[in-house]
């Protein structure tokens, strides 16, 4: 697995969040979501950080728009999963599975 | 109503870091969250949060890049005008040289004034409890009028203090003993800095013990503490917890209980041996009344900062009190803070030498003088330079330069030229250091570098630096006036001339003062030097007595063995010596004059054998010495002692009865006043009390000639009597150490002013050379129309001159008056002759005059043809 691949917990957890939140994934309400289903409160600029840097790699793909009057008619950078970046959730998923299955406990129960 | 935003720094501040591509996003996202969280926190902290956000969106990544793309007109023209500087640094080597000269040197002497300024004031510093611990000391007065001053006090009064005063926490005493020495495993080592202190020592004084137990160290008699080199100078090893020593002054042996670090270089208590208090106990219980003797230091630890004059006033009331019941006797208990002992107090029986504010700030006056020449010297050459700037400022403005970036290139020049001096002062720092170190007395281990405190001023001096030297070009520089400027109508601005006579008047005002001074001081330091002291000094050698009773009764044995060999000529034994610090005298209070009136006065004390006199060479005035054994109790005073009773003629003083210590006794002889502590303080009034086995000290004059030689006699003539270790001091050189804060005071100060003379020198021929480079043409018709050499050289140097002899017509009154006050802080001082302020003025303006020489000397030589041809 060379290193563009891999994902750290934290981007791993954001990418999961855009794909959650399908069409309107951007800043704040990645934040919403993780503070909605992880109830862990996370700053806006790990947030924007950690969705550039996997548009970086090539995981996330972004436009802009959506401006709203609460943003001050500012436009919205709507993130979007990429064929990679959802390869790449679904292979760690797999991975994750295959090496629980090996833990004695499941052994026992299995 | 109106909306309520975000703040607006915050906002502005996210704006201008962020890369463009970003920021209308990212500010959209903050925006909306702002607005989320208006409704769920409120507006404070919605603002906070949204401050917060914004700084940590700080970060690579977010932030544009400054350099490349945004901006590139402004940090380019910043690039050029440092192109520009460094052309004009390499073009201009004698005013660059001139200015980074002076500015170094400045620097560089500020900053390590600055660190020993900083050390003076460091003392205590390492013990957080400083600020509440106040040291009790005790006023001797007569009637209204202060005596003397003694830091030491009564044994009983801090456990008084403990138990009546609220304020007081706790207290510590520490009983000094002159010294004590130890045997260990047959070897003998005398230990100069003895103290028994209470167990809370280590505590109140922030020592921490490295091995031992700090809750029991100390508690029982017969325990001590040693610091980590005393442990290695007796042992050889610091594990030597539970190890025992033959210590003298107990006469027994003592074990160790603990070893802590040495006390550090910035303390005024410093130790290398604490023995428990108890173990004085004996000692102390031995004497008549508890109120007889005043010899140990207290201090007490206050509860709170601000109660140090609730606690003055307590003591007052102790004072009184004690007053009433006549336990004690014309005095006055006072208490000063610790962390004021350092500077300010100046008591008998101090622990060691003091510093003092005066010098120290007397220093750092001077070092900022310094530094002040050198800024004044930039401006000065920045400012006569105008006019060579003048058509490139000209050039500029019609380009469309605006006048803040003229004043931002005049400033960049200004900060090249200080960042520059200011490396290069760091390095002269590191290499000067040591031997800085060692002129102005401070420890080894003072590296001042390693101190916050160094780099802020370091940075402050060259911002400071930066801004004054930059600020007079850059102003005056870019509001010249284009058009005339480029039609060659400019002249040099008046205002600009008179500012810098003036700046040249004040830096040759504060050199002729720095002069003065410092041949004030180096006067004043040779008159103490060479002062008769009242006995003669030279050829004597001191011995340290042996430390115990059975070898001090074979004095009389020592004596005679010496006195066998024609190496020396007499042979005495005392208690202390002249040359020592007062605390090695004795000291009491209540001594009066039979049949005088009631006056209570204190005294110092000599205890000596009846060799005393004539080994030191006093002048017995009247009178005569002790003789074996003689009846009564004779004693004999010195002047000082004798105007006390207000006695003129030393003969009436002979047989005159005084009371103390519960006897009378008679005055058999008078000697004349000599200089206990050298020439620096007035005579002490002191009394002789015969005695043959209470000494510390053997006096032994020696014949001149072949001292090492004679050193090695005595040595191997003691080592035959006696057990205890041979140490010993020659006089004349102890009264020489007294001089020691003098002769530091004196290199520094003459290190100063000659580097204050120096640069303003430089600046001077800066100046000069530059006005006799705009003045060739002139000079040149001048030679053709017939001048000689005499007069342009007359002509060129008069206006200097003028102002130099202007800076001494107002620099002199000043310096006397500063140079009277200096010389009244000495008991005995040089008259102030006329010729102390004529030489070094005179001293001056040859110099100055020099300096400009090399200058005129070439121009008025020069052939007038060379200056006329171009153009």
């Amino acid at each position: 697995m060379g290193r563009t691949n891999f994902l750290g917990e934290f981007e791993e957890l954001i990418l999961t969040m855009v794909l959650i939140l399908d069409d309107n994934a951007y800043g704040n309400t990645v934040v919403k979501a993780i503070k909605e289903h992880q109830n862990r409160e996370v700053n806006l600029s790990s947030v924007h950080i950690t969705l550039y840097r996997l548009e970086e790699k090539g995981f996330l793909k972004s436009y802009m728009a959506g401006a709203t009057q609460k943003r001050g008619g500012r436009k919205k950078r709507y993130f979007k999963a990429t064929n990679s970046g959802v390869a790449l959730l679904r292979e760690m998923k797999t991975s994750r599975t295959n090496l629980w299955k090996l833990t004695p406990q499941l052994n026992f129960g299995a | 109503m109106s909306r309520v935003r975000p703040p607006k720094l915050f906002a502005s501040f996210f704006k201008w870091y962020c890369r463009s591509a970003l920021r209308e996003t990212i500010l959209g996202d903050l925006e909306e969250q702002f607005e989320d969280d208006l409704e769920l926190y409120g507006k404070h902290k919605a603002r906070r949060r949204f401050a917060w956000t914004v700084i940590r969106f700080f970060r690579p990544g977010i932030i544009k890049t400054f350099n490349k793309t945004q901006n590139s007109k402004a940090s380019g023209m910043i690039k050029n005008d440092f192109k520009t500087t460094l052309r004009i640094i390499k073009k201009e080597k004698l005013y660059t040289g001139i200015n980074v000269l002076g500015l170094t040197s400045g620097f560089s002497i500020a900053l390590l004034i600055l660190s020993y300024v900083y050390f003076e004031f460091s003392y205590e510093d390492y013990n957080p409890k400083a600020n509440r611990m106040a040291r009790i000391t005790i006023d001797y007065l007569d009637g209204e009028t202060l005596i003397d001053q003694d830091c030491e006090s009564y044994h009983l009064l801090g456990p008084m203090m403990k138990e009546e005063f609220p304020e007081v926490e706790d207290y510590v005493r520490a009983y000094g003993m002159d010294d004590a020495v130890l045997r260990i495993n047959e070897e003998s080592f005398r230990a100069n800095r003895v103290y028994a202190v209470d167990k809370n020592f280590f505590e109140l004084f922030n020592y921490p013990l490295l091995k031992g137990n700090t809750q029991t160290a100390l508690t029982k008699p017969l325990e001590m503490v040693l610091t980590e080199s005393a442990a290695m100078k007796y042992f050889g090893t610091t594990d030597i917890l539970e190890k025992t020593a033959w210590v003298s002054v107990v006469g027994g042996e003592m074990k160790v209980v603990g070893v802590i670090k040495d006390s550090p270089a910035n303390t005024h208590l410093k130790f290398d041996l604490l023995f428990s208090y108890s173990t004085m106990q004996n000692t102390l219980d031995q004497r008549n009344s508890p109120w007889d003797s005043n010899d140990t230091y207290t201090y007490a630890l206050l509860k709170q900062e601000s109660q140090m004059t609730q606690f003055e006033e307590s003591l007052d009331r102790l004072s009184t009190r004690l007053l009433e019941d006549e336990t004690i006797k014309n005095e006055r208990i006072i208490a000063q803070n610790i962390k004021d002992i350092h500077l300010h107090s100046h008591k008998s029986f101090e622990a060691e030498p003091n510093g003092s504010a005066t010098i120290v700030f007397f220093l750092l006056g001077v070092a900022l003088l310094v530094i002040v020449i050198a800024i004044v010297n930039y401006i000065n050459l920045a400012t006569a330079k105008s006019f060579d700037r003048a058509k490139e400022v000209g050039i500029r403005k019609v380009i469309g330069s605006s006048k803040a970036q003229l004043r931002s290139r005049f400033y960049i020049e200004s900060v090249t030229i200080n960042l520059i001096s200011a490396g290069l002062a760091l390095t002269v720092i590191l290499l000067v250091q040591d031997t800085f170190k060692h002129i102005g007395g401070l420890p080894e281990s003072f590296n001042p570098i390693y101190y916050p405190i160094f780099w802020i001023v370091f940075v402050s001096l060259i911002l400071f630096s930066t801004f004054f030297a930059g600020s007079f070009p850059a102003f005056i520089l870019s509001s010249f006036k284009p058009i005339s400027v480029l039609k060659g109508k400019f002249s040099h601005s008046s205002k600009g001339t008179i500012m810098r006579k003036a700046l040249v008047v004040f830096q040759f005002a504060i050199a002729i003062f720095l002069l003065v001074q410092t041949i004030a001081s180096s006067e004043q330091l040779e008159y103490m030097q060479e002062k008769d002291l009242g006995l003669n000094a030279e050829q004597v050698v001191v011995v340290s007595a042996p430390a115990t009773e059975n070898e001090i009764k074979k004095f009389e044995s020592f004596r005679n063995e010496l006195l066998s060999s024609n190496s020396f000529k007499a042979v005495a034994f005392s208690n202390t010596v002249p040359g020592l610090p007062t605390s090695t005298m004795g000291s009491t209070t209540g001594v009066k004059l039979v049949s005088g009136d009631d006056h209570n006065f204190n005294f110092y004390f000599y205890f000596m054998n009846r060799y005393f006199i004539p080994t030191m060479e006093f002048n017995l005035l009247a009178g005569e010495n002790f003789k074996k054994n003689m009846a009564g109790r004779p004693v004999i005073v010195n002047e000082a002692a004798m105007k006390l009773w207000g006695i003129h003629d030393p003969a009436d003083a002979i047989d005159k009865k005084l009371h103390f210590w519960n006897s009378d006794k008679t005055i058999i002889g008078v000697i004349e006043n000599f200089h206990q502590t050298g020439v620096k303080t007035d005579h002490i009034p002191t009394i002789f009390m015969y005695s043959t086995g209470f000494g510390s000290y053997i006096s032994v004059r020696v014949t001149p000639d072949n001292i090492n030689q004679k050193l090695i006699e005595l040595e191997e003539k003691y080592k035959s009597i006696f057990q205890s270790p041979f140490e010993f001091f020659f006089l004349d050189q102890k009264f020489d150490s007294h001089f020691r804060s003098e002769r530091q005071f004196q290199t520094i100060f003459s290190i100063l002013s000659s580097f204050a003379l120096i640069i303003t020198c430089l600046g001077l021929f800066g100046l000069a050379s530059y006005t006799i480079t705009k003045r060739k043409k002139e000079i040149g018709i001048r030679k053709v129309l017939g001048a000689s050499v005499n007069q342009i050289i007359t002509l060129l140097s008069k206006d200097f001159l003028l102002l130099i002899a202007m800076a001494g017509i107002i620099s002199l009154p000043i310096t006397y008056l500063i140079v009277r006050k200096w010389l009244e802080t000495y008991a005995y001082r040089i008259d102030i002759s006329p010729w102390l302020f004529v030489i070094p003025a005179g001293f001056v303006l040859a110099v100055a005059f020099l300096t400009i020489f090399f200058r005129t000397f070439h121009v008025s030589h020069a052939n007038p043809v060379i200056a006329l041809k171009d153009d």
